[in-house]
């Protein structure tokens, strides 16, 4: 476009695409703008409406500098920054915005085209799901019809014809895209950029207070997914390893000091191995979770002395690894001075008649697994009921629900036994995480919510090593063998809180069945389309192309290349007719110079046509023109080397182009 | 030959005034031994090209004004009882000259206008059985007043094949219409045109025009066009083999009215719009006169090599 086009003003189709693609492009970001720019975004496209009607004017240079200055102020009154992630956004989308209000030319057009596929990439940060993604290709159609309405064509009054070639443009994008998405790659960013602020993320922490897991149980937020490869273990092994919390104040668990030190634990794999591969959803902790015993292989991560597996940067996007893990393995066999110091410790003070137990306990029961087995069967014994609400607790809080209220989640049960266990005098710990998940039989895939949030028991014994127990098992084991869902009473709702949640309606056969589907169409999308990075993109790429031998490679590099030229050059499209070959030069030739020549124009006309064009050169183009004619209508017997011969004059005096000039004139 | 041609051509055209395509074509339609229809209004000089062309080319010339009670015997003649001889003698109607004029054809009814179109097929006439050679050569100028269609029965599609050509004449421009005011009139012009081509010299032509190459590639095109009228959506039907023969046979004598022995696409270009206008419907409007703008498709979108 040269500049003077460039001034000119916007056809009408185009202006309509661009207020329908600002649309699009908005409403998805309508969540995490201040709802003062939607007003101000539905205000400047009925200004721009009415601007367009001629009923009012554009604005002049004192209203846009107050309306710039007015809404930066405004996002910084709402957002209380004008840097970070949410208020650039917003920023962002206000430029978008205003950006309308002054569109009156081409120019301004372009811009406001540019800052829609921007801000449709911007989205990506907040969103990547794959209804998301499908949904983007509409702002994207309607910013590329918007373009395309820009463009003087025959289409420049066709509302259906532009958005038609705009969704025919995407399409024959495919191939290149694909080929991107395969083979590019994924670079590290060069900065991070902080998680939107307002998508508050639920999940473990590295303290628990009894009533905090009973809390997660109230929401479906999808945590992870599993897939195996072999044979899903049984529900009653799915305990999934989050942390430990070894630190205890008489009220609430949390991580030790000493776990927070790296410090590779001592263990043997034993038994058989389970492989699996996890998509873990963000949770803003660096915590990954695993079957016991993990090892995974995904860069910037360890193993931490109490056999969890941690990342340097906290999960922020969802994270691809796959684990082997040997439930059988044996942990620890030997415990340094500090670890059991830390397992052993316990408050000075509180919960006597709790001690007073322990002390029995460890009496009838010296051997630690003896006593376990005698705690987990007082578990049994006793009226101990499961509940999300359990009744609020004294001060001594152990002694209370052990013997007074006998009511509780697994938290209670997980911390008041690890409890005992130390004041018997054996190394214990609580284990935070995940407990079980639901099984999609279409894709063979576990997918675990926060809702399976659970808490167990982990004990030590010399000679044997950390061994796990969970007196919630003995309590309800309803809810390790089916889940949380089956293991409530029925006074108490499951997931409460979101009566929309399709998870309740679990009981309607193909609602559920949708629903997994659909889950299963998600997991996909993040298992092999956001997944595909780093080490999968290399793996996956290795797989491919580690088999081929060179010869092959290259002899495919070779087809393909051959297929690519056969299809610029179409050779079944050229003619058999050696005058005509020769003509088709010709006309080659002059459309290099701007000049094309109509379906229904003939040689003659095309020629004069072209001389006149090129009166410099009329000579040598009526020459050939004349020789083609003679060739071809006369039925002069001349030969094709003539021919040739009149067009290499003409190549001659007139140079191939290696660009083409656009043709001028129709 | 060549120069005869053009003299021919200079002395319609200082009569008939700037109108050289039109005379052009209707030239190549003489021939090309084809009958020419000109579809004008009233007073645009139909008559005259016609009487113009009689005399340039040494023929005879008729006219015969069609109107609704015309009788197909007012056209070819009838035979009158003779008292002196006691016989029937046969007295030949105006279809017997070598240029008739039909003006005002869709005046007449079907009757007597498939009367002389039968005689342009066929070049004889039968008679009360006996069956009379027209004049040889023999050329039928039509005209039909395409504005006025009261009364008027139209020629159908089967009568229109039979003309070669359709011309339309059109306002003269403004600087040949003050000729024409300033000049002469052009009756008394009339008389004073010598013929420049005798019958024989005019059957060489003919003979000449059919003998002008049309290469192997031309004809490609010529069935290219013909193809586009028969698959194309937007043709009510396509052309007939005739119209093909039409199109070469005009596209002939334009080569040779221009001095060439070939024939390139340019002249079948030239002599499209008046060789196949009148053959060609749309579909969405089967009787409507949208002809022209198909031709205009034709000549726009159907691949010349």
């Amino acid at each position: 476009m040269t500049s003077a086009s460039l001034a000119q003003p916007i056809p009408r189709v185009s202006l309509n695409w661009l207020l329908v693609a600002q649309a699009l492009v908005i409403v998805p970001f309508s969540l995490h703008i201040p709802v003062s720019l939607i007003v101000l975004w539905l205000a400047c496209t009925f200004w721009r409406i009415q601007i367009f009607r001629m009923r009012v004017r554009m604005p002049g240079n004192w209203v846009k500098s107050g309306l710039l200055v007015g809404t930066a102020g405004g996002i910084y009154l709402a957002r209380g920054s004008l840097v970070g992630l949410d208020a650039g956004a917003a920023l962002l989308i206000a430029a978008f915005i205003l950006k309308m209000l002054e569109m009156q030319t081409r120019r301004d057009a372009l811009v406001l085209i540019f800052l829609g596929f921007f801000c449709v990439a911007v989205g990506y940060l907040f969103e990547d799901a794959l209804l998301w993604g499908l949904f983007t290709l509409l702002p994207i159609a309607t910013l590329l019809a918007g373009l395309i309405g820009l463009q003087q064509s025959t289409l420049s009054n066709k509302p259906a014809g532009t958005l038609m070639l705009a969704a025919k443009l995407l399409l024959q994008a495919v191939p290149l895209m694909l080929l991107l998405f395969l083979f590019f790659p994924r670079l590290d960013p060069l900065w991070s950029l902080p998680q939107p602020s307002n998508k508050a993320l639920t999940g473990l922490s590295d303290s628990m207070a009894p009533g905090d897991i009973a809390e997660l149980s109230k929401s479906a937020a999808l945590v992870f997914r599993a897939s195996f490869a072999g044979p899903i273990p049984p529900r009653n092994q799915q305990y999934w390893r989050g942390l430990t919390l070894e630190q205890f104040d008489g009220r609430r668990w949390s991580q030790s000091s000493r776990a927070q030190v790296p410090d590779a634990p001592d263990w043997r794999k034993e038994g058989v191995k389970l492989s699996y591969s996890i998509v873990m959803e963000p949770t803003g902790k660096p915590w990954l979770m695993t079957l016991d015993v993990g090892e995974t292989d995904l860069a910037g991560v360890r193993q931490m002395s109490d056999f969890r597996w941690q990342r340097r940067r906290p999960v922020e996007q969802s994270v691809l690894y796959s684990v082997n893990s040997w439930p059988d393995a044996v942990r620890e066999t030997v415990l340094s001075d500090g670890s059991r110091m830390q397992d052993l410790q316990l408050p000075a003070k509180g919960n006597p008649e709790a001690r007073e137990w322990a002390a029995d306990m460890h009496r009838r029961y010296p051997k630690p697994d003896a006593l376990v087995d005698g705690v987990l069967s007082y578990f049994t014994e006793q009226p101990f009921h499961y509940t999300l609400k359990p009744p609020v607790l004294g001060a001594n809080s152990i002694d209370d629900f052990l013997f007074g209220s006998r009511a509780g989640f697994c938290a209670h049960y997980a911390g008041a036994m690890t409890f005992v266990l130390r004041a018997a005098g054996i190394p214990a710990r609580v284990v935070a995480g995940y407990q079980g998940g639901e099984l999609n039989p279409g894709g063979n895939y576990i997918s675990v919510r926060q809702f399976d949030a659970h808490a167990w028991v982990e004990y030590w014994q010399a000679g044997v090593g950390w061994r796990s127990a969970d007196p919630t098992a003995a309590v309800a084991p309803a809810r390790i063998e089916q889940g949380l869902e089956q293991a409530l009473s029925a006074d108490e709702d499951f997931l409460a809180d979101s009566p929309m949640s399709a998870l309740r309606y679990r009981h309607l056969a193909w609602l559920n069945s949708i629903r997994l589907s659909w889950d299963n169409l998600n997991y996909g999308w993040q298992r092999w389309v956001l997944g595909y990075q780093g080490q999968q993109q290399l793996q996956v790429l290795g797989r491919w192309f580690s088999g081929f031998q060179a010869p092959v490679f290259a002899g495919a590099a070779l087809v393909i290349l051959g297929l690519l030229a056969l299809w610029l050059f179409k050779p079944w499209r050229r003619e058999s007719d050696s005058q005509l070959r020769l003509f088709n030069a010709f006309e080659r030739l002059l459309a290099r110079h701007g000049l094309r020549r109509q379906q229904g124009e003939g040689a003659r006309a095309f020629a004069s046509r072209a001389a006149r064009r090129f009166p410099a050169h009329a000579e040598a183009i009526e020459g050939f023109a004349r020789e083609f004619e003679a060739q071809r209508y006369a039925g002069v017997s001349g030969s094709v080397g003539q021919l040739r011969r009149r067009l290499k004059n003409l190549r001659r005096s007139l140079p191939w182009r290696l660009s083409a000039v656009k043709d001028k004139q129709p | 030959m060549g120069r005869k041609l053009d003299a021919c051509l200079n002395a319609i055209n200082e009569v008939v005034l700037g109108k050289e395509p039109q005379v052009r074509l209707a030239m190549a339609c003489l021939l090309g031994g084809g009958h020419l229809l000109i579809e004008d209004l009233p007073g645009m000089g139909k008559t005259t090209l016609s009487h113009t062309l009689a005399r340039v080319l040494g023929l005879s010339f008729q006219r015969i004004q069609f109107t609704s009670d015309l009788l197909p015997g007012d056209i070819l003649g009838t035979s009158i009882f003779d008292r002196e001889t006691g016989q029937f003698t046969f007295h030949p109607g105006p279809i017997f000259a070598e240029l008739v004029l039909a003006d005002e054809i869709n005046r007449a009814t079907p009757k007597s206008q498939s009367a002389l179109l039968e005689a342009m097929e066929e070049g004889q006439v039968t008679i009360e059985g006996a069956t009379r050679l027209l004049p040889n050569p023999f050329f039928v100028i039509a005209t039909q007043n395409p504005f006025s269609q009261g009364g008027t029965f139209a020629l159908p599609e089967s009568q229109l094949d039979r003309f070669l050509m359709r011309l339309s004449l059109g306002y003269p421009a403004r600087s040949a219409e003050k000729a024409l005011l300033l000049g002469e009139s052009r009756r008394e012009l009339l008389p004073r045109i010598e013929p420049i081509i005798d019958h024989t010299e005019l059957a060489a032509l003919q003979a000449q025009a059919r003998g002008v190459r049309a290469s192997d590639a031309l004809v490609d095109y010529v069935l290219r066009l013909v193809d586009a009228t028969r698959n194309q959506p937007q043709f009510a039907y396509g052309l007939s083999p005739r119209a093909s023969l039409a199109i070469l046979s005009a596209a002939r004598a334009w080569a040779l009215l221009i001095g060439r022995d070939y024939v390139i696409p340019e002249d079948v270009q030239a002599i499209l719009p008046a060789v196949i206008g009148h053959r060609l419907r749309e579909r969405t409007d089967p009787t409507g006169h949208s002809g022209g703008a198909l031709v205009q498709w034709l000549l726009r979108e159907v691949p010349v090599l």
